[in-house]
Parts: C-alpha cells; structure tokens; sequence
C-alpha cells in the first residue's frame, strides 16, 4: 500500500486509514444527516398523501418520487453505497439486486396480465355451465 | 386440544409392507451403526472433530455423506418407480398403490434436486473453494455450520414422513390447488414445506457465506481474473442463490398461510390465484436448475485442464458464459409453463431467451473440447465423469431447444419426453460433474486416491445405464405416454419401459461399484497414498498444501501472480532447476472455535419442524424458543478463535512435506 493511495471510505465505513486521522464525530454526524433526511422524507410523503395542495392525480407520482428518494437516502447514509473503489462489490450487488427484482417483478406482473386477458370471462364461463 | 395435536398411531402406516420393511431395515441400519461407534467410543471424537467443526474441508465431506446417502434414498425410489411402469401395464396394477406411488414420484423428485444435488455441489464448494481461493477458512465459518445442520434437519423430517404419517402426493413442485388444505388435508404436504423451509434457510447462508468468501476473502494477488474458474461458477451459482432462495421461502410461507391460517394467495376460491404459485415457482425453479449446473460445469473446468497438462482454453470467455447465463436464467422461467394460458406474444418472447441461453452453454462446450484438442489427456476416472457429460449433455441439451419451442412443447409437455429431457441434463450435467469433482478431490480431503479400476466400472454402469433407462423415454413420450402414470393401458409402451427397467438395474450396478471402490480404496489405503499432495500434477492452489490439509488450510497464505497459480510456480521451479528454500518463519495462526451451536439449532428445528407438521403447538413454541436461546447464547460467546502455536505448524509442515511449497 503506497503512501499515496487516495481511499474512498464510504460513510461510517471502517477507516482505511488511521482513526487517529478521522474526525471521531464523523461517523455520529452521517447516521445523524441520515435520519434527519429520513424523517423529513417520510413526514412529507404523509403530508402529500393528505394535501390538497398538489393536483390530486398527481400525488402517487409525488409518493413515489419521495420513496426513491428515501431509498437513495438509506442507501448512501445508512448502507454506505459510495462511488469510491472500495464500495465496487457494494455497487455492483446492488445493481445486480435491482435487475433480478426488475426482471422478477416485470416479468411476473406481464405474466399474470397476460394470463388474466386470456382467461374466459366469468359470466361466460358460467354460461357454458348452464348451457351443460 | 389434544397433547399431541394430531399425531397418533394412525399415523404409522402399519399395514403397508413395502413402507414398514423400509422402515424397519432403517431403523435396524441407524440402531447398529450407533451402536456401533458408541461401543467403539468413537462418539466424543465424532462430536469434537466433525458435528461441531466450523472448518469448511469437514463441513463439505458432511454435505457430500449426506448426499451419497440421499442419492440411495432418492435412486431407491426411483427405480421402485421403473419396475412398477414395466409390470403395470394392460389390466395389471403392478405392485405399488396408487397413493404410495403418488408419494414415491414426490418424494423422488425432492430428494434429488434439494437433498443430493444441492448438497453435492454446496459440498464441492465448501471443500474445494477457500482451498483453491488460497484462504484458511468461509467468511462466517460457524453460520457454515448452521447451514449444513439445517440441510440435514431438512433431510431428517423428510425421511421420518416415511415412518410417521406421509409424504405429499402432488409432485416436486406441490402446485396449489392440489396442494391446499382442501384437496391435500393430510400431512404429507406439509412434511415437505417445512423440510424444505429449513433446508432452504440453510441454503440461503450458504450462499451468503461463499458470496462474501469469493468477493472479499482471497488470497494476497488473487485478482478477479486469476481466480479458477470453479471459483468463478461457485461465485455464480452463490450470487443466483442468494438472489432465487428467498422467493421459494416467501412462496411456501404464503402456501403454508392458506394450510395453516386460511389465508386465500393460491386458492380456487376467495380471490386466491393458483398461477402466481406456479409462476413464483419456477422464478426460483429456473435459476435452481444454474445453481446447480454451474459449479458442475467448474469441475468439468479444472478436470479438462489439469489431465490435459494445458491451461483452460478461453478462460475469459468461460468467465463471461457463467455470467452470462447468471443473468440470463432469470429472463426464462415462462418455458415451465408454455402450456399453462400465456398468450403466443409472451410464449414467443420466452421461447427465444430459452434458446438464447444455449449459447453460453455452447461457447463452454467448445472451451472443453479445444483444451483437450492437442493436449496430453490422462484418461482418469474424472475425465472419463467429463468425456461422458459432454457426449450426453450436448445431446439432452439439444432436446431442451427443441422444447423451448412453444410449438413443441404443446404436443409433448407433460409427457416422458420431458422426464427424458431433464434427467438428460441433470444427470449427465450435475451428477456426472459431481462424481468427476469427488473423485477429483477425494485423495485432497482424505489423503489417498480411490481406486481407478472400480471407478471406471462404476462410470461405464452410470453412462450406459443412463442411457438405457432414459433413451426409451423419448420414445414412448413421443407416443404420448404421460409423466406419472401408475398403470397404464397401451402395450406398446411396455417393451421400452421394460429397457428403462434394465438401464435402471445397470445404474444400480454403477453405485454398487461406487461402494466397493470406497471400501476397496480404504482397504489399499497405503498403497493409492498421496504423499506429495499433488497426485494429478494440478494447477490450482488446494494442490500446494498437503493432502489432507491441515485446520489452517496453509502455513503461509500463498502470493498470487497470475491463473493457474501453482502450475506457474512449477514451471518457475522447473526452469530453475531448484526447489525453492522451505521458509521457517512460522508465525501462529488463529483458525476458529469449533462451536455446536449449528447442531443444537437443527436439533430445536427439527423439534419445531415436526411439531408444526402435527398441530403440537406448545413444542412448536419451544422449539423457537431453544432455537433462539442457542443463536443469542452463541452471540454472547467472547472466544471465537483458537490459536495454533508456531512450532504445531512447523511440526505439521516437517510430517507432511509438499513436492513444491508456494
């Protein structure tokens, strides 16, 4: 390990480089960020649920920007996902994580729509009993 | 509320033969061999060194005993299912009644794919991948543990539903409606969702535990592309555990809700949907059938390569095939059920990614056959497993394009022709890797090598037993003979399922074999003795260390410069003409506590299991309640490692010199 080596340390990581170089409080303040930004976040979302200040068919569209925002929020303060080299595993779990609840979540709600267009409606089917 | 809710002597099937001759050989089998080792006083050795061993080498040989064990099980049933197809035809009901026979499918099918190829290839990986990663141990060696002891708690109810009460009668995959309380009121279904639930935890921390072992813990200079390609596959199969697993446990726990509580997810009434269980199936079913594939696949790897004396050819694009197909496996579950409403649009879209993940496949098969091309093949017992799986996979391989047309898969789903299909991939792909990786690793992990001329037997039975058995197959599916038939009605099956019944007795011969080659190879121990550590002159890391390794795996974690780390360092010695100077610079080694916390779970698992399967609530509750009294006892432990001394290293390394030390 050379003396230059620059190491990105995600927030409330260990630190790669000596703790007596680190800020002790460091870590206290992320979580402490974290929180606040939580909190703020879910308190708006209820907030939203219940105005009448945003046009009413707009408030799911609010709701769901406000809980990307919030996952984006634990995934930076409190799961630590960083740009830095050392959070590239960290990163590329969560990529791959998203994909298959993507391809898994997608692909079974095409399924089952699909499925249901092509089941015979139930009057129908009923009537096919009665004609029986 | 009755004490022992629903559970009586009802329960024993008494008047079943066939089921208590079973039963009575077991318990006669389990009662001498107890005895046995207690009255040799090998009981506290047996806890001290295997049942509490957090050490990966032990805890894959459990997992692979317990696999060999099942795959007698699992092939038992098996061919009692052959002989009752060749007798009951015409008017003839063969020897098996309907509802025993409707157990014996089921129980044939859970067997193999959870509790002897799963265990098999999680085996193979435990022994063989900190081993070749360079590394003394897993991540979590403990939670190692309490993965192999919940497999077998897994194992155990399954295998007490034969003496106690049933096994589910609705096929591997228990679809609801049939599997619910309604149309299967009995325990048998029961039975297996929560030996499964169980396992599947196990399987779970498996793959948690390897996923971080590849990702964070290999040896100093082992980059991601100097890794063997078992690594790589074992990387692979972990990350599409970790991914697949919890939505097989969150699908039975909804099925277990309708069983238990009266929830409505999969019922025919109420708003229940029986499609999303079978589509949630097969979202873990798919990649399943990769997770055990793969690692096979790294076996067939390092096999090909180390018995051609040739680096693997294309290593980057096998790295990039079992990636590929990591990915790909979840883009084509839809295949399971072509025939089950999906409209053409969707079957289409399906159909093609089940032919697109052929290609990987394809570029690894070449990647075999042009290392072997030019190199000097040492025709061993694992090459002969890997020829064999090349030779039928391509073949069961081409007959699973065929039916990733929905077209075809309209006229021949639910027939042989299917069974045929997929014990032609999953036998000559996982089992036959899974022979090749034991007799591979076999004198690495006990320090003498099986004995080849009964290997050899053992392999010829397996290859042309396969292929009699499950040929025949194809053809009377191609005649419309439906899958799970107890009797049947058109003669002109009987002839080729009276081949099948032969191809079964060969496979029979095969494991025969396989058991006198273990017994033979014990008795010449000291003749077939690795004492260089190195038998098949290999290339990968576990060859660098003595056979068996000790606890610690390697004195001095080994410095990687490239793949095929070892081999390049013979070349070096070689091109030097000197063996390199032995360095005596031990320094002690911490490896971790042995720890019963893994048994003592699975014991309250299996209590709580058991319980629940019969309504005996109050044992359900205090098998929780010691299941999670262990875990937080375990928690507050404060000494989680031992020390080796130096000079015990030292000493080791002096009794069991390597040729080349790293």
């Amino acid at each position: 390990m050379t003396t230059e080596t620059h190491w990105h340390v995600a927030p409330g990581d260990l630190p790669a480089i000596p703790a007596s170089e680190q800020n002790a409080s460091s870590g206290f303040l992320v979580y402490t960020i974290g929180l606040l930004l939580a909190v703020i976040l879910t308190v708006t979302s209820f907030w939203v649920a219940n105005t009448s200040v945003i046009w009413a068919p707009g408030v799911p569209a609010g709701l769901a920007v406000l809980a990307i925002a919030q996952m984006g929020v634990h995934l930076v303060f409190f799961l630590h996902i960083t740009t830095g080299p050392d959070s590239t595993n960290n990163v590329l779990a969560l990529a791959f994580g998203v994909l298959i609840v993507f391809l898994v979540l997608g692909g079974s709600l095409v399924i089952m729509a699909n499925l249901n267009e092509n089941m015979m409606p139930h009057t129908e089917m009923m009537n096919l009993q009665i004609e029986r | 509320m009755t004490l022992l809710g629903k559970l009586d002597w009802s329960a024993v099937p008494l008047d079943q033969p066939i089921i208590m001759g079973t039963v009575g050989g077991m318990v006669v089998a389990i009662v001498s061999i107890l005895s046995w080792v207690t009255l040799k006083g090998y009981v506290p050795y047996l806890w001290r060194e295997w049942i509490t061993s957090v050490d990966h080498k032990r805890i894959g040989v459990m997992y692979i005993v317990l696999a060999l064990v099942m795959l007698l099980r699992g092939f038992a049933d098996g061919i009692m299912m052959r002989t009752q197809q060749a007798v009951a035809a015409g008017g003839a009901q063969g020897y098996l009644p309907p509802e025993h026979f409707d157990q014996i499918f089921s129980a044939h099918g859970t067997i193999m794919i959870f509790f002897v190829a799963m265990p098999l290839v999680i085996g193979l990986m435990n022994f063989a991948v900190p081993l070749q990663l360079g590394v003394r141990d897993v991540a979590f060696p403990t939670m190692n543990s309490i993965s192999f002891w919940l497999t077998a708690s897994g194992v155990l109810l399954t295998n007490v539903s034969l003496a106690v009460g049933e096994f589910a009668k609705t096929g591997w995959f228990a679809y609801p409606p049939l599997s619910e309380l309604q149309f299967s009121p009995g325990v048998g279904v029961d039975y297996y969702l929560w030996s499964l639930q169980l396992s599947g935890i196990g399987t779970l921390l498996s793959g948690v535990n390897f996923v971080t072992t590849i990702l964070k813990m290999r040896a100093p200079g082992m980059s991601y592309m100097r890794m063997p390609v078992f690594c790589w596959t074992a990387l692979a199969s972990n990350l599409l555990i970790v991914a697949a697993f919890p939505v097989l446990t969150a699908l039975f726990a909804m099925l277990l809700l309708d069983r238990y509580l009266g929830f409505h997810f999969f019922t025919v009434d109420a708003g229940g949907n029986a499609m999303m269980y079978v589509n949630l199936f097969w979202v873990w079913g798919h990649p399943e059938v990769y997770i055990l594939v793969l690692p096979a696949f790294g076996i067939f790897s390092e096999v090909a390569a180390t018995f051609s004396g040739k680096s693997l050819f294309g290593y980057r694009s096998m790295v990039l095939a079992t990636m590929t197909i990591c990915v790909l496996s979840y883009t084509v579950w839809l295949h399971h059920f072509f025939t089950m409403g999906a409209s053409a649009s969707v079957n289409a879209f399906f159909g093609i990614t089940s032919m697109i993940i052929g290609v990987p496949t394809g570029v690894k098969v070449f990647n075999w056959l042009f290392t072997m091309y030019g190199g000097r093949v040492r025709f061993t017992v694992p090459v002969l497993w890997t020829i064999g799986f090349m030779m039928s996979f391509v073949f069961g391989g081409l007959t699973g394009v065929l039916l990733a047309l929905p077209a075809v898969d309209w006229q021949v789903h639910n027939s042989v022709f299917l069974v045929a299909h997929f014990h032609h991939v999953i036998i000559p792909g996982v089992l036959f890797g899974c022979m090749a990786g034991y007799n591979y690793w076999f004198p690495k992990a006990f320090g003498f090598r099986l004995d080849e001329r009964w290997g050899k037997a053992a392999f010829w039975c397996w290859f042309i037993g396969f292929h009699l058995a499950f040929m025949p197959l194809y053809v009377t599916g191609l005649m419309g003979m439906p899958r799970r038939l107890q009797h049947y009605d058109v003669l002109a099956w009987q002839p080729w399922l009276l081949v099948a019944e032969v191809g079964a007795l060969v496979i029979l011969t095969g494991i025969i074999c396989q058991i006198v080659q273990i017994v033979v190879s014990i008795r010449h121990r000291e003749q077939l003795r690795d004492t260089t550590g190195d038998p098949w002159n290999g290339r990968t890391l576990e060859w660098s260390t003595a056979s068996p390794p000790p606890a610690w795996n390697f004195a001095v974690l080994p410095r990687v410069h490239e793949l095929d780390a070892f081999w390049a360092h013979k070349q070096r010695v070689l091109a030097k003409q000197r063996l390199p100077v032995r360095q005596h610079a031990y320094q002690p080694i911490e490896v971790p506590k042995n720890s019963p916390v893994g048994f003592a779970t699975a014991f309250f698992a299996v209590v709580s299991g058991f319980a629940l399967i019969w309504h005996i609530w109050w044992m359900a509750g205090f098998g929780v309640l010691g299941a999670a009294a262990t875990l937080l006892a375990f928690m507050f432990r404060t000494k989680d490692e031992v020390e080796i001394p130096a000079d015990q290293v030292d000493l080791f390394d002096r009794a069991h010199p390597v040729e080349v030390s790293l």
